[in-house]
């Protein structure tokens, strides 16, 4: 076991942030969104073959490296589906955005508007479906992800049905994606907030300096912690019980994790201007999706303690002996 | 980065399994009923880290010179993972292993250091640990118990609280002023026969053995005795201390009872989907903490200095425990009335664990201002 990066690894990330680091100057009218998705930032990590690190020679811990990272980013992009899950369920890589879509299809979804492809989770089988400009419609949010709908009807009629082996494997991998997606915007938010709470003062004190605030957020970064290492870990195992606790540690702490960091950045932070909704948002955004905390607890549950005669699973993830 | 284990520590890990499984006698769930601290469990600790040295399984991580083979952090934690699922059979020895032993060997004196390494390192001896006070907890630096110079000797004066296992050890690692100044402080090691020291149990929440208030009157220590500089010793508490940074494994103990709590709702047929997330959350908890709790010993493993990851990792472990014992409470309110030893070991293991060792409060102050660089009031 090995917790700091290899030579390969550094170089992946630090490559990574360097294509990341110009767009971290938000534009005035980007200031002022709910969300700021760039289609350039997009196409420069697909050329400089992020999407498709496994080709390169790394696996998925590395791609997962890279969800988390390009999930500090102001910007939303999607990196998370495209790392991950296509590569579980299909070869090549993909030519933009891919959308997971599962659940009740005339619902908005993440990224459908900017996608080229979705990954639909039909409950019975995993679809995948192009998507061309007229499938599709922006829906407005305030959760700082470019989020479409279908208005075509025969989306999942015209796709590819890939069975249901490949949807098992695209749920695995969802959740282990969102687990990554949500630890890097977390780590963001919480690294954007203590850098804040250093710099505000009241009292004649930076407000980083009461104990309230200083207990909170480290409890906060103690989560972050956790969402890291259980995300990047299920990312190295690509076990359904290692998603469903990753996915679980993210999201349950959702409620804490954006009420404590709203707090502490003040009326400062329900403007637009100041950005935390670009990480917090997306906190938010992520908390429900794919069941849920609870819908990932009730999995892992289904794994430990299934009705009676079937095999119960390993109870420790991290096991002391290889499963 | 990469998880898996590697095939010797999985060797390893089997090699302490199966001395478990030869060493511990039949009736070990009877000896260890009333926890680590049980006058019951500290006898039997003297057999059994006698037998686990005699295997080359008490001292693996010391040099070699001392009785060990240099084996790296992660042998000491998976000998330490393993010895806490089963309840901790080392008993009080746990401590002398991991921190009271390395800390003689980087401080002692050359005749301290052959007065106790090995005996440690054989298994023969309890110690026990006298830092805090009535008056001096998380605030150490306050304490008064004092030591003074009397030609070759020291006298103590005072008095030490909550001393775990005082009342069956053999010597004791003992905070004492030495100055006016806040961190005036000396440690002495000296055997707990030494007259003028009464050791006086008394009732509490917590599992036996722990609570014990200790008195020292005139108590009449050779100068000898003094671990490293007279009132320098804070150093050395932090260099003790710093052995702590990677909390005790308490997830094996949390898993066994919440199979506990879940078989009893499976079997009352109470085990809905409420119940069964909330279980399911606590495992996330649990392996949470686990893989934080590791990365901390990888830290250690390569000689890292200490970062706030320790202590983000044990609150990690306590608040998974927490709410477990919350579960426990709310699924089988009859856990505590069915005379069950784990159940109730673990729920009064619990209420103690984020107070001793530095309260849960210590541990996200050091988070916040050493970890996340913010500063304290004025
Ligand atoms: C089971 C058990 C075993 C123990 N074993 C030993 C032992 O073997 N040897 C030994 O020397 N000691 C031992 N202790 C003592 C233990 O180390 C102390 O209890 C602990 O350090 C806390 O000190 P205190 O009890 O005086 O609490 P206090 O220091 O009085 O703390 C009370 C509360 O105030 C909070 N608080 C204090 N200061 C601050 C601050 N600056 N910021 C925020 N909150 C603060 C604390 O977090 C806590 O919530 C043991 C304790 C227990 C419960």
């Amino acid at each position: 076991m090995d917790f700091d990066l290899s030579a390969d690894q550094q170089a992946l990330v630090s490559g990574l942030q360097a294509v990341m680091r110009p767009y971290e100057d938000l534009t005035a009218a980007e200031r002022k969104s709910f969300c700021c998705y760039r289609p350039a930032l997009q196409r420069a990590l697909r050329d400089a073959g992020f999407f498709d690190v496994a080709s390169h020679g790394l696996g998925t811990l590395e791609a997962g490296l890279v969800a988390v990272t390009a999930a500090n980013s102001p910007c939303a992009a999607e990196v998370a589906t495209s790392a991950l899950v296509w590569p579980a369920v299909l070869d090549g890589t993909p030519t933009g955005p891919v959308a997971y879509v599962s659940g009740d299809l005339n619902k908005a979804a993440r990224f459908l508007h900017v996608a080229h492809h979705a990954l639909i989770d039909t409950g019975e089988d995993l679809v995948l479906a192009d998507v061309s400009a007229g499938d599709v419609q922006e829906v407005e949010t305030i959760l700082a992800y470019p989020y479409g709908r279908f208005v075509a009807k025969d989306v999942v009629r015209r796709g590819r049905s890939l069975g249901r082996a490949a949807l098992a494997l695209a749920r695995r991998w969802a959740r282990i994606a969102l687990a990554l997606e949500f630890a890097g915007a977390a780590e963001r938010a919480v690294a954007f907030t203590v850098d804040y709470v250093k710099q505000r003062h009241a009292f004649g004190q930076p407000i980083g300096s009461f104990q309230a605030v200083q207990h909170r957020l480290a409890q906060c970064h103690q989560l972050t912690r956790g969402m890291r290492y259980t995300a990047l870990y299920a990312a190295w195992k690509g076990s359904d019980m290692a998603a469903n606790i990753a996915a679980n540690t993210a999201q349950r702490h959702a409620g804490k994790l954006c009420f404590d960091l709203h707090q502490f950045n003040g009326g400062m932070g329900v403007t637009n201007e100041h950005s935390l909704h670009l990480w917090t948002h997306r906190l938010r955004a992520l908390q429900g999706e794919l069941g849920g905390a609870q819908g990932a607890a009730l999995a892992l549950a289904d794994e430990l303690w299934p009705a009676a005669g079937a095999q119960a699973a390993r109870a420790d993830f991290v096991a002391a002996l290889a499963i | 980065m990469e998880f898996a284990w590697t095939p010797a520590q999985d060797a390893y890990r089997q090699q302490v399994r199966l001395a478990l499984d030869e060493l511990l006698p039949v009736d070990w769930a009877e000896i260890s009923q009333d926890g680590m601290g049980s006058a019951r469990q500290i006898d039997y600790s003297r057999v059994f880290a006698r037998a686990l040295a005699d295997r080359g399984l008490l001292v693996p991580h010391w040099p070699a010179a001392r009785g060990g083979r240099d084996a790296s952090p992660w042998e000491q934690f998976i000998l330490a993972e393993e010895m806490k699922s089963v309840g901790e059979p080392r008993g009080p020895q746990y401590m002398n292993v991991n921190w009271i032993g390395p800390t003689l060997m980087r401080y002692g004196s050359p005749q301290q250091q052959e007065e106790h390494l090995a005996r440690i390192a054989a298994g023969s001896v309890v110690w026990c640990q006298c830092y805090s006070e009535p008056g001096a907890g998380t605030d150490l630096a306050a304490l008064t118990t004092k030591a003074e110079r009397r030609g070759d000797a020291y006298i103590v004066n005072g008095q030490k609280i909550w001393t775990s296992y005082a009342a069956c050890a053999d010597w004791c690692f003992l905070l004492v002023r030495t100055g006016s100044g806040r961190k005036d402080v000396s440690i002495l090691l000296l055997p707990m026969s030494t007259p003028g020291i009464e050791v006086r149990p008394f009732p509490g929440l917590v599992e036996d053995g722990h609570l014990n208030e200790v008195f020292f009157t005139d108590v009449e220590v050779p100068a000898t005795a003094m671990l490293g500089e007279e009132s320098r010793a804070w150093e050395i508490v932090l260099y003790a201390l710093s052995f702590e940074r990677v909390g005790i494994p308490r997830y094996h103990i949390g898993r066994e009872v919440l199979e506990w709590a879940v078989g009893q709702l499976r079997r009352e047929g109470r085990f809905d989907d409420i119940a069964r997330a909330r279980a399911a959350g606590i495992v996330a908890g649990f392996e949470t903490a686990r893989l934080l709790t590791y990365l901390v010993v990888d830290q250690r493993a390569k000689d890292m200095p200490p970062t706030t990851d320790g202590n983000v990792a044990r609150i990690a472990a306590a608040e998974a425990c927490t709410e477990l014992s919350d579960f426990l409470l709310t699924y089988t309110p009859d856990c505590l009335t069915g005379g069950d030893h784990v159940l109730n070991a673990f729920y009064r293991g619990n209420i103690s664990a984020t107070i001793a060792a530095g309260t849960y409060e210590l541990q996200l102050n050091l988070i916040a201002q050493q970890g996340l660089g913010l500063r304290r009031a004025a």
